[in-house]
């Protein structure tokens, strides 16, 4: 039966979006304003000897260090990396400087004829080479941002007394967001206060992130969220060292000054997705049975911290993909490099490490000869069982209806059989990938670290105001959180308003991030609302408390992970042309379970994003670093999907209540990127019959793996 | 700022390009992108501009008992609707960009540009085009692979103007035409494959072969073409490993940001061998 807030209304950011009345970042303008141009850094690793700036016009300025009130460091997880260089580079692309004026040309000729003098540091460019301690370390000691190891069962035990050990590697590479928008910000400066206006995630991060640049109290910072084109994980943490940047400017230079990108300049210097190198060892018993199971996960994380030991912990956990598996040993670390900056993506972690256990299950299965999937349910977690972090699973997990339901709708196991009499011109496949993604923040991290609090205010109409710091990015709250707000409050949708968060008017309900904001801030709002229906109040404030079944320990990673999955089975089907090695997706299908859907067509539009973002990750989107220096660098070089290139999916929802989500809603957003590319690449693997182990799947890539090495 | 001429005639247009030794800029797609700069800023053109790509002597098709005469300006846009020409440059053109890059691009900048991965040009080569090319009083025409010397270089002279390209008719029964790029669509090629021939009952009389984006200008050989045509299709099979051989020294790709060459050449060779495999069959 379906919920009936799941019915489909019409997304409320339409009309203006596709109508172009929407504003962003680079359509406003304000009086006086000067633009902003970034002097970035040529070299991977180098000391700056010197800055030489031509003689400025009137008029104009440069922006650096010495600029900064308060700390020139960003706020993160651990703080290492500076708004601008000081006296060090780490990357291609990091920021030294700013030019700052009224004229683009002008500011354009100040930072080209800017010279700056670089002594080379030796530089390291690979995981590999950060392990080389002939290369001196770019982070503490050892170049480790993070380093981390779980275990459940004994592993140890496991290995000695297996009757044989099946090992393999995987390596994914980079993939770039190319949201449609690309960065931008404004800051200014009115009253002893600084304002940011800007396209971003999370009002917050960036509010305190200006709190430590400018050393000042939080009342006199205010942080408005614009109209955002897209986002993808890429306006987590970015935005917050450009906010920087702008706030210093209009410091300096007491006129509003607004910093938009270009694609190159996005491309260029923006954070990436994590490079990932994975092995996993499987020890089986005399029946192939699978007794246990060593992870070893090696990140690189470019040249600063940023998000990366979270999105390691992310990987960890799901590690073991959605299969109980005992007696597991998971390590994992991030190393610093002279790369670009890693940082948050659709998925953040999770897609390396799904890729990594669903391919090696695959070949594990052909070693055995067994069909993929017949090995796969032997070992799927089900309600009760424990997590690779020794968690419960409390919920009822519905993977054996969905992968019955998968089955059905594309013929797997038909088209499994006759693909088996092919010839050699006629390469199909088909793979089924089986996954699963932990809703929100980590183990207690909502608790702990988030602390979100939501707010509903009657206004003097007769209307509702949601006060929350979430932003819509494209991924529909707008519509999604007022339809929980108006649903249970029994007023039309109309009737609800959710302006453009600003730091001034909302409460910090936690960044738009980890799938989080329909479970999490939706169902605060829920029960904000209840509490206005039956309470009779004009504002209400509802803040965080934790489900009472959650156990963690964060220093010892055991427990509950997260708060609950959501899961998901993908197949795709793909033929290859025997010449060319160019692969065609055929089909594409999916089953999902998100709990309650808000939305069944914005569902529905994140599933068929997620699945052209993960067949993009998995085809056409190569993105390679040589000697710190991108080799892709425009829309022309990195690829994307456009619309013929994949086709559309048929996709399917299976309902699961969820007792603390809105109407019984789970996280939607990046579980449908997560299962695509190992889907895809069993597919591959399926028509050609060599395994694959890396990401993306090529042609030219396929070429090497069917034609051996040369 | 540089001043910008829009000429009422191709005289004037030739007339005003002999006095100012300007820059030709017919449909844009290739120069808007080449002197572009970044953060919206206005694309850098450093000496005068004649626009050229609304002249009408310049955008007319004409066919004759002999040959097709193609106005340089003519859009991909025009190529594809106009009946008279080529099936296969039609093929190729159809995969060129997207529609709206179709509808100002043109065949002549195409050839103009010649840049490696320019995509009518394996056609073009393979259908043994020539251009003409005018001057003030003068003409002169030339065939394509001697126009154009290299990656993005050609013998064009700076009052020289690319006007029309003519394809002598020829008839073939069998093609194959293979882009690949790195996507479905609106892609730039890593390789491109055109193969054309005439099969009379079991001989092949006529074969053209020609390679894109694999080596710093087209590959054809009518050397190689000459040692197939005339022969029995039978011969031809077993002469396959010979002919891969010998293209196999023509062909020199590079590794790029798209590709890289041990797959630009087994890929080149792959699709030669799938042609006359395939479909010379």
């Amino acid at each position: 039966m379906k919920n009936k807030i799941s019915s489909s209304v019409s997304r409320i950011d339409t009309p203006e979006k596709t109508g172009g009345k929407a504003s962003y970042i680079a359509d406003i303008k304000l009086e006086g304003m000067l633009h902003a141009k970034t002097l970035r850094s040529e070299r991977a690793r180098a000391r700056i000897k010197a800055i030489n700036c031509p003689n400025l016009p009137e008029g104009y300025f440069i922006i650096d260090r010495q600029d900064i009130p308060g700390k020139n460091s960003v706020k993160m997880l651990i703080d290492d990396q500076p708004f601008f260089a000081d006296g060090i580079v780490n990357y291609i692309g990091e920021p030294i400087l700013l030019a700052v004026g009224p004229e683009k040309e002008t500011v354009n000729w100040i930072i080209e004829n800017t010279e700056v003098e670089y002594e080379d540091i030796l530089p390291i460019f690979s995981v590999d080479e950060a392990k080389d301690p002939a290369k001196p370390p770019i982070f503490q000691k050892n170049n480790i941002f993070a380093e981390y190891e779980i275990r459940k069962g004994n592993p140890e035990k496991a290995f000695e007394g297996s009757h044989r050990v099946f090992e393999k590697e995987y390596r994914t590479g980079y993939q770039e967001h190319i949201y449609l928008e690309p960065q931008g910000v404004i800051g200014t400066y009115d009253d002893g206060r600084v304002t940011v206006y800007g396209s971003m995630q999370c009002p917050y991060y960036v509010k305190t992130a200006l709190i430590h640049g400018l050393g000042w109290n939080e009342d006199m910072i205010r942080v408005v969220q614009t109209t955002t084109g897209g986002a993808f994980g890429g306006k987590e943490d970015y935005p917050s060292i450009i906010a920087g940047h702008a706030v210093f400017a209009a410091l300096k230079t007491n006129r509003p000054v607004r910093l938009v990108f270009d694609r190159a300049e996005d491309i260029q210097s923006t954070t990436k997705r994590h490079p990932s190198i994975i092995k996993i060892k499987t020890a089986l018993d005399s029946k192939g049975t699978i007794i246990g199971m060593n992870v070893d996960i090696t990140l690189d994380g470019g040249a600063y911290c940023g998000l990366s030991p979270v999105v390691l912990q992310r990987a960890m956990f799901v590690s073991t993909g959605a299969y109980n598996i005992p007696n597991v040993l998971v390590r994992g670390k991030v190393l610093a490099t002279n790369n670009v900056p890693s940082g948050a993506f659709r998925g953040f972690g999770a897609p390396q490490a799904i890729f990594a256990i669903e391919m090696h299950l695959n070949s594990l299965a052909e070693n055995l000869k067994m069909d993929p999937l017949d090995l796969k349910k032997k070992y799927l977690l089900k309600k009760g069982d424990p997590t690779v972090t020794g968690g419960k699973l409390r919920e009822d997990v519905k993977m054996p209806r969905m992968i019955s339901l998968l089955e059905d709708i594309s013929g797997y196991r038909k088209k499994k059989a006759s693909f088996h009499k092919k010839n050699a011109r006629d390469l199909r496949g088909i793979g089924i990938s089986l996954f699963l993604h932990g809703c929100a923040f980590t183990g207690s991290g909502e608790r702990d670290k988030i602390k979100a609090k939501v707010k509903l205010r009657k206004e003097d109409d007769g209307k509702v105001s949601i006060l929350v710091s979430n932003v819509d990015m494209g991924q529909g709250p707008q519509t999604t959180l007022r339809k929980i707000v108006s649903k249970i409050l029994g007023i039309p949708f109309s009737q609800v308003l959710y302006d453009n968060p600003d730091t001034d008017r909302v409460p910090d309900s936690g960044p738009t991030v980890a799938s989080r904001t329909v479970m999490i801030v939706g169902y605060l709002l829920s029960r904000a609302a209840e509490k206005l229906k039956t309470e009779g109040k004009t504002e209400v404030t509802e803040e965080y408390i934790q489900p009472p079944y959650i156990e963690w320990d964060q220093e010892n990673f055991i427990g509950d992970a997260y708060p609950v999955y959501s899961w998901g089975a993908n197949a795709v089907e793909v033929s290859i042309d025997p010449d060319t090695y160019e692969i065609k997706v055929e089909s594409v299908w999916g089953v999902y379970d998100v709990g309650t859907p808000i939305d069944e067509q914005i569902v529905y539009g994140q599933i068929e994003g997620g699945i052209s973002q993960g067949l993009g990750y998995a085809t056409i989107e190569v993105m390679e670093s040589r000697e710190g220096g991108l080799m892709q660098r425009s829309m022309t070089d990195y690829i994307i999907a456009s619309s013929v290139d994949f086709p559309g999916a048929e996709k399917r929802l299976i309902e699961n209540y969820y007792d603390y989500g809105p109407f019984g809603a789970k996280c939607a957003g990046e579980l449908p990127f997560v299962g695509v590319a190992p889907a895809l690449a069993a597919a591959v693997q399926n028509a050609i019959g060599v395994p694959i182990e890396k990401l993306p799947v090529t042609p030219e890539y396929l070429l090497e793996a069917a034609e051996g090495g040369n | 700022m540089v001043d910008t001429f829009k000429p009422q005639s191709l005289q004037e247009a030739v007339d005003v390009l002999s006095d100012k030794g300007a820059i030709l800029f017919a449909g844009g797609t290739d120069l808007m992108v080449q002197r572009r700069r970044r953060g919206g800023l206005i694309p850098d053109f450093d000496r005068p501009v004649i626009l050229i790509g609304h002249l009408k002597e310049l955008k007319e098709i004409s066919n004759s008992t002999r040959e097709i005469r193609i106005g340089s300006c003519c859009t991909y846009t025009a190529l594809l609707s106009h009946k008279a020409v080529p099936e296969i440059l039609k093929t190729c053109v159809s995969q060129i960009a997207s529609p709206g890059i179709r509808n100002r691009g043109t065949i002549g900048g195409n050839i103009c540009n010649a840049s490696p991965a320019g995509d009518t040009l394996p056609v073009l080569y393979a259908l043994d085009a020539s251009v003409i090319l005018a001057r003030d009083n003068k003409e002169r025409v030339l065939p394509i692979e001697k126009f154009i010397k290299g990656p993005g270089t050609t013998v064009l002279e700076a009052d020289e103007l690319l006007t029309r390209i003519i394809i002598p008719h020829s008839s073939f029964n069998k093609f194959f035409y293979k882009k690949v790029g790195t996507r479905a669509y609106n892609a730039l090629s890593k390789i491109s494959f055109t193969g054309l021939a005439l099969k009379k009952l079991r001989a092949v009389e006529d074969v053209r072969i020609a390679f894109g984006a694999v080596s710093p200008t087209v590959v054809r050989s009518k050397d190689i073409e000459a040692q197939i045509r005339g022969k029995d299709i039978d011969a031809i099979q077993k002469m396959i490993p010979e002919i891969l051989s010998h293209y196999s020294k023509l062909i020199d790709p590079i590794s790029d940001q798209r590709s890289n060459r041990r797959y630009r050449k087994t890929v080149s060779l792959n699709l030669l061998n799938s042609f006359l495999k395939n479909y010379m069959l």
